[in-house]
């Protein structure tokens, strides 16, 4: 059988006639008639996004101008700003790409968490000559603690975002959200943090990225087990 | 039919879906019927394809719709329905699979098998949902989508959150497996075909 032939076949069965039951199509009409009213169409995904990109140079801004800068404002900005500029925006578009069902689909949200987290470990070993290794534990724990309160502030406002819309993969919206907002975090860490220390960076301030995301994770498998667990005791009543 | 009956002038018959759409989103009550009328039909099928009650496919169905009318805003004017409304029939059909298996976890097995899809007797062309049957799921799922649907790669795409690439492969897979399948349907029946 070649393919064309294989083609009409299927497109021929496909065509053959399907019939729903008149009382399961009345039931829908009749549930959906009773609440319908005007609905207010969710922004475009260009707004989404630029609120979501906007929600981590709020957070990391802010944060350093309440905390105070670590770095030489009149200095040009470091590589690594320069990436989160790139990488922000492709976070923030994958987000804002989870609240719409059938959105396109540029990149799987975990491919984007592991490349953010090495692309950073990757430009400190490159960008950073000091190897020394004093201090690393009480300085590192400090700093992790300070980029996973910034972004779990950030993490807070791209849920407001997130909830207008509809989420059918909570897990994927979990780790997309949760690597948006360990940049913020991240982001703050950089504008903030004066180590210049190459271990110090490429552990402590790129793990906020990646504990962020594996916590949107869990926070988003939660909430998925938490809607079937309900639907199921549903069921079973 | 009830659909039928429902109409109203205001709305042209022969209105696309992504037309009926943006009707439904303005609270038109026509288009919703209009829109319920054109699509369920599809989405019945395609939920049919992946159960094996039709009881189920209706419970599913109607669940669909309530999903629908919830995520109704998040639908952009412009912006083609299916791969929309398949992307929720696919979440429901995936979060049906999941509450299933809680719910059998506390149950005991039954002997009685749970009732087959009656085909609707047709001129004489195959039946789509066996010949669907004999696929992996996922591969059902595109083909499905492509041939019943007439959905195109982008678009299946959306619907399954997947890349064209991983679309073509699994239809390409498909079709492998269909046409060695298919062999048995003879020409003398091929020749039938409209």
């Amino acid at each position: 059988m070649t393919n064309p032939e294989l083609e009409h076949v299927l497109e021929w069965a496909a065509k053959a006639p399907h019939a729903v039951d008149v009382e399961v199509l009345e039931r829908i009409t009749r549930q959906v008639s009773g609440s319908l009213r005007p609905v207010r169409i969710l922004p475009s995904e260009a707004t989404i996004r630029l609120v979501l990109f906007l929600i981590l140079v709020l957070v990391s801004i802010g944060g350093a101008t309440c905390l105070g800068f670590g770095i030489d404002l009149w200095k040009p900005a470091s590589p690594i700003l320069w990436v989160v500029a790139v990488l922000g925006p492709q976070t923030a578009t994958l987000t804002a790409a989870a609240m719409v069902p059938g959105s396109r689909k540029r990149f799987e949200p975990h491919v984007m968490l592991l490349s953010c987290t090495a692309a950073f470990a990757a430009l400190f070993a490159v960008f950073t000559r000091d190897y020394r290794l004093d201090h690393f534990f009480s300085e590192g724990i400090v700093c992790l603690g300070l980029g996973a309160l910034f972004a779990a502030a950030a993490g807070f406002l791209i849920w407001l975002v997130l909830r207008r819309g509809c989420v059918l993969d909570p897990p994927a919206a979990g780790i997309s959200a949760g690597t948006l907002a360990g940049l913020a975090g991240f982001a703050f860490l950089e504008l903030h943090c004066p180590i210049q220390k190459a271990a110090h960076l490429m552990v402590w301030h790129t793990a906020v990225i990646a504990l962020s995301g594996l916590a949107g994770f869990r926070i988003g498998r939660f909430a998925q087990d938490l809607g079937t667990k309900r639907r199921a005791a549903e069921f079973m009543q | 039919m009830w659909a039928v009956a429902a109409l109203s002038l205001d709305v042209d018959p022969d209105a696309g879906l992504e037309t009926l759409m943006e009707g439904y989103q303005r609270g038109d009550s026509d288009a919703a019927a209009r829109l319920i009328g054109r699509v369920s039909p599809m989405l019945h099928r395609y939920l049919m394809v992946h159960l094996a009650s039709r009881r189920f496919a209706g419970d599913l169905l109607q669940e669909t719709w309530l999903r629908i009318h919830q995520a109704r805003h998040t639908y952009r004017p412009g912006e083609p329905v299916l791969p929309w409304l398949f992307a929720i029939a696919r979440h429901v059909r995936v979060d049906h699979y999941r509450k299933q298996r809680r719910v059998e976890d506390r149950e005991q097995q039954v002997e009685v098998l749970p009732e087959r899809p009656q085909p609707i007797p047709s001129d004489g062309a195959p039946d789509f949902q066996a010949i669907l049957e004999k696929l992996p799921e996922s591969q059902r799922e595109v083909v499905f989508l492509l041939k019943g649907a007439g959905m195109s790669l982008e678009e299946v795409a959306r619907a399954t959150s997947s890349s064209v690439g991983a679309v073509k492969q699994k239809a390409h897979r498909a079709y492998e497996r269909l046409r060695e399948l298919l062999e048995g349907f003879t020409r003398t029946k091929y020749r039938n075909a409209p």
